[in-house]
């Protein structure tokens, strides 16, 4: 099947973006690499009357270090993080988690804003953002704010951004010397949706003991949720077999995510603390080589 | 010549694989017409009424059908071309917009209202069966089908004379029995009793269904579609416009991937729309519509109880069994029954199956149908037997397996099989005696496929530049074309590249069975082996008049005719056809045509190894090795039959790794997408290693048998068999639950 009929504009920079959403906000759709809003058209479960598509607006795209900071434009594409070479220095997190987005060619397509803005709480790069406490950068013809991702992701495909904003960038703050990170999943055939996930960053203190954790899961709940409180149980814990299952359990607890025909709720909260204890123990070891 | 038996690449190979192959929906003809269907969204609802005028005034449309407006069409109210008056299903056809785009037809479709009064609605086929159930058909319908009681009874088997009172909603009952099962259950050293399933599934086509048709001045209409039985669509269509057969034209278009669910489907709808509005239309459907309208495989269930003697010798089978049909009756139990009584030596087996109709899509044959969910249950009920016995799976099978001159599935005394061939394979293949590493566990399964057989015809015709065109009726879905084309260059005496397989429409085909039950080359190899020897024939007839040589001297070679043992006594086989075809000409064209119809089947076994390693944190397993040994007679062309296994293999352990067509309570699909229909994808699979066991065929051409049915066969049970040896856990159900594999 076809989209059913839509307008469409293709503005060039981004004022024209921000000049068009002001007037049609409420009844258009941002389309950017298209690899989730154009199947759901074609099945006709979304039928936005305008399409506003920023795929010319050159300067979205681009992926920069600013201050230390990692900023990647709203058009980056996932390819582009995937193989960034200083994304794969600094944020490696974001290297391991690209990789599991659907399949090379959505991956060529696919843009960082678009995954950002669609916020499917299954998606890979919302939870690794959120491990990575990111901001991100929303524009309108009425100025520009920036949000922490908390503030962000408000539920399934639901964010704080107005009908008018833009979302323009992410920034990624940098990771300390000595830091491990790990991003795990499961799905049953790669390139589907993860029925369980987890990021997760450690760093170790010079006496071995965990200074700092941060925990990340995706088909959670909602929206990507952080384990603030194992996150705490691990600060100053040596990081072992039994303080990872535990943290682990702790991670999962209070998590009710939705049953399906892929999973029951029982099921999937197993998953997410086998992928907590396996994202933890890889970014643990991975901190532990990078200080020795 | 030798080119029968060695490999040779797919003639249509490098088409397809390029994209180049001209497809249904790939054809335009001059104002073309599309077709959308509205689609019942209710599992069972009377139609109080049907608001088209918004759809009327949407621009692009050319006319809006109902049920009503059609003539009588005398089929099962579920199958009439478009509902009338009530839908059994969700996805029922009800509406059918016309319209001068694709995109026009489906903006209209959006905009008609129905209004359905809704009916008590039956999915659950256990609680169909139960009395004071929603009636799914009308009592006549259901009555209509007589019960297929002596479906495949032994010769010394008995059916239940009096059948006993049919539950609510089976439309037949399955009835075989030998000796005294209870007894017999009684006295025996080991029995398993369990209830093993399996989902439905659907055949999944890369091509969607699609089908163009085209009213023709004489009152005819001609039929382009990518179906499995070209003859099938053309008898369908001239009996609904009740027009002689010779009106009906059916052009055989690629079909991409048909698997029993292309044989007809929107061909009956489409020439009624066509003759009414008088022009030319085309119908293809979205993947959603292929889930919801296009006909899929019955989800079954089997309590089993299997008992046996402490050396492994079986002596007795009960089943109980149900298959789940959709809105219509159903036909696969026959077919199910005798896979249970007549693969094993049983003395006494007791066997009952329920043909069930309920509220969701009617069922249709896929790939095998009736066998891989019979030997889902028999084989992995024989697994849990061993493992009880702690015997060897395959001695247990070899002790119980059938052998030449046993009845066989259909009762009569069994050909020679290669059952045991099989078997012996597997034992000694190294994936079955390598041992297994921690956490590792083998399985194997058999499965087995009857046979389909037509009669079949074949035209040969030497072209001008001495290639061979060969005719036939009967269309490639496996690449059988390529077989037949190698029989006739060997027949004939010249290269592959000099043969061209021509699949002619109905108009002119000779007749060829239908693209099914893994009978083309077993039916049509004969018919095109005879024609390309009389063409043969032909040609050397002219050839002895010209070089006044008998025609047993002379042989084919390089193009030319030539007198054996004497080199410079030759004519070229171009000049023959010229005078053959020239004016004034004194010999006759050559045109050859050949015939078959094989006396009898030639049943095909297989057996699958699997080895599986789990993760128990998540339950997932992965294969770490897979084998299928079939016994396919002669292997025409061999890349081809390991090509047909291996696509055979994989669908059939979809059915294990997560295909499935689930429905919630209201009877809608839950799976209508390939994001939640889980096909199997190339990361779960390992090598596909394929032992071909050549036991001739008595009857098959050149001693073929069928290919392309076994190997979707056993898979599911093999790798069940080899998760229950390296875990301890027994999964019943298919797709298996990755959640009963976790252990933390």
């Amino acid at each position: 099947m076809k989209p059913a009929q839509f307008e469409y504009d293709d503005p060039q920079t981004e004022d024209e973006a921000l000049d068009l959403l002001a007037r049609h906000g409420d009844d258009c759709k941002v389309i950017a690499g298209g690899q989730s809003l154009v199947p759901l058209m074609n099945f006709r479960l979304a039928r936005p009357a305008r399409l506003i598509d920023i795929n010319r607006i050159d300067s979205l795209s681009y992926i920069r270090r600013e201050e230390g900071r990692l900023v990647i434009g709203a058009m980056a594409r996932h390819t582009h993080l995937e193989h960034a070479e200083e994304v794969a220095q600094g944020w490696p997190l974001l290297t391991e988690a690209v990789g599991w987005v659907g399949h090379a060619q959505i991956r060529n397509r696919g843009t960082i804003g678009g995954s950002v803005a669609h916020a499917d709480p299954a998606a890979e790069l919302p939870a690794a953002f959120a491990a990575l406490d990111a901001k991100f950068q929303l524009r309108s013809k009425r100025g520009s704010r920036t949000v922490s991702w908390d503030e962000f992701f408000v539920s399934e495909f639901t964010t704080a951004l107005a009908p008018d904003e833009l979302v323009a960038a992410v920034e990624v703050p940098a990771l300390d010397p000595g830091t491990g990170t790990a991003f795990v999943e499961y799905a049953r055939r790669h390139g589907d949706f993860a029925l369980g996930g987890a990021a997760a960053i450690v760093k170790l203190g010079r006496d071995g003991r965990c200074e700092r954790a941060t925990i990340a899961l995706l088909s959670a709940g909602p929206a990507p949720v952080r384990a603030k409180a194992a996150e705490q149980q691990l600060r100053g814990a040596k990081l072992d077999d039994s303080s990872i299952r535990a943290a682990s359990a702790e991670a999962v607890r209070g998590l009710r995510p939705t049953s399906d025909l892929h999973g029951s709720t029982e099921y999937r909260i197993g998953l997410l603390r086998t992928m907590t204890e396996r994202a933890l123990t890889k970014a643990a070891q991975r901190a532990a080589s990078s200080t020795s | 010549m030798s080119i029968v038996g060695v490999g040779h690449r797919r003639l249509e190979g490098a088409e397809k694989v390029s994209g180049a192959t001209r497809f249904t929906d790939d054809v335009d003809l001059p104002g073309l017409l599309h077709v959308q269907l509205v689609l019942s969204h209710q599992a069972s609802a009377n139609i109080r009424g049907i608001d088209l005028d918004a759809a009327r005034s949407a621009p692009g449309v050319i006319d809006i059908v109902t049920g009503a407006d059609l003539p009588s069409v005398n089929a099962p109210s579920p199958e009439k071309p478009l509902a009338v008056g009530r839908v059994f299903y969700v996805g029922q056809p009800v509406v059918a917009v016309i319209a001068e785009s694709q995109s026009a037809a489906a903006d209209a479709a959006a905009l008609v209202d129905v209004d359905y009064e809704p009916l008590s609605i039956t999915v659950d086929p256990v609680l169909a069966m139960r009395d004071g159930a929603g009636r799914v058909l009308d009592a006549d319908e259901e009555a209509d089908a007589a019960d297929a009681s002596m479906h495949g009874a032994g010769t010394d088997s008995e059916t239940n004379g009096a059948t006993p009172r049919r539950p609510a909603n089976v439309s037949s009952v399955v009835n075989l029995k030998r000796g005294d099962t209870d007894a017999a259950l009684k006295s025996a050293d080991a029995v398993v009793k369990a209830t093993y399933s399996l989902a439905g599934v659907h055949h999944s086509p890369m091509e969607p269904h699609v089908s163009m048709v085209r009213p023709e001045p004489d009152g005819g209409m001609t039929v382009w579609a990518p179906t499995q039985g070209p003859f099938h669509v053309r008898d369908e269509v001239a009996k609904v416009l009740g027009i002689p057969t010779y009106k009906v034209r059916v052009v055989p278009m690629a079909v991409g991937g048909g698997f029993g669910g292309k044989v007809t489907l929107l061909e009956t709808l489409l020439v009624l729309l066509a003759r009414r509005t008088g022009r030319a239309l085309r119908l293809n459907l979205t993947r959603q519509q292929v889930f919801a309208v296009a006909r899929s495989a019955p989800a079954a269930s089997f309590d089993i109880e299997l008992g046996a003697k402490r050396d492994g010798t079986l002596v007795a089978l009960r089943a109980r069994f149900h298959y789940d049909n959709g809105a219509t009756a159903g036909w696969h139990g026959g077919i199910t029954g005798m896979f249970l009584t007549g693969t094993y030596q049983c003395p006494n087996f007791e066997i009952t199956g329920y043909e069930v109709s309920t509220n969701k899509t009617p069922v249709e044959a896929y790939r095998a149908p009736g066998a891989p969910q019979a030997y889902f249950a028999l084989e992995s009920a024989l697994d849990e037997l061993a493992l009880q016995l702690k015997m060897d799976p395959i001695e247990l099978r070899l002790r119980n397996a059938t052998r030449e001159g046993d009845p066989g599935p259909d009762g009569k005394p069994l050909p020679r099989i290669a059952m045991i061939e099989c078997l012996e394979e597997a034992q000694k293949h190294p994936l079955y005696t390598k041992p297994c590493v921690e956490g590792e566990g083998v399985g194997i399964a058999l499965g087995s496929w009857g046979g389909a057989r037509t009669p079949a015809s074949a035209g040969c015709r030497v072209e001008p530049d001495g290639t061979l065109t060969v005719h036939v009726g009967t269309v490639d879905v496996s690449g059988s074309s390529t077989g037949l084309a190698m029989i006739a260059a060997e027949s004939f005496g010249v290269p592959l590249d000099k043969v061209r397989i021509e699949t002619s429409d109905t108009g002119v085909a000779p007749f060829g069975p239908l693209a099914a039950g893994s009978q083309v080359t077993y039916s049509m190899g004969g018919a095109v082996q005879e024609a390309a020897l009389e063409a043969r024939r032909q040609l050397l007839e002219i050839a002895t008049n010209e070089l006044e040589a008998a025609p047993e001297d002379l042989e084919i070679v390089d193009g030319r005719v030539t007198v054996r043992g004497v080199p410079g006594r030759f004519v070229e086989v171009t000049k023959l056809v010229a005078m053959s075809t020239e004016f004034m000409g004194k010999y006759r064209p050559i045109q050859a045509t050949g015939r078959s119809a094989v006396q009898a089947a030639s049943p095909m076994f297989t057996v699958h190894i699997a080895r599986v390693r789990t993760d128990a944190e998540t339950g997932e397993f992965q294969l770490t090795g897979y084998a299928a040994i079939q016994d396919v007679g002669r292997a025409i062309n061999p890349p081809e039959a390991m090509g047909q296994i291996h696509g055979g293999v994989v669908q059939g352990l979809g059915r294990a790794f997560g295909e499935q067509l689930a429905y919630n309570v209201d009877g809608q699909l839950r799976t209508s997408s390939f994001l939640d229909y889980e096909l199997p994808t190339a990361d779960q699979l390992p090598d596909i290693d394929v032992k071909l066991i050549e036991v001739a065929s008595a009857v098959g051409p050149l001693g073929a048998k069928g290919v392309g049915e076994p190997p979707a066969v056993p898979g599911p049970a093999a790798i069940s068999n080899a998760l229950a040896r390296a875990t301890g856990i027994r999964v019943r159900d298919l797709p298996l639950d990755r959640s009963a594999f976790v252990r933390r």
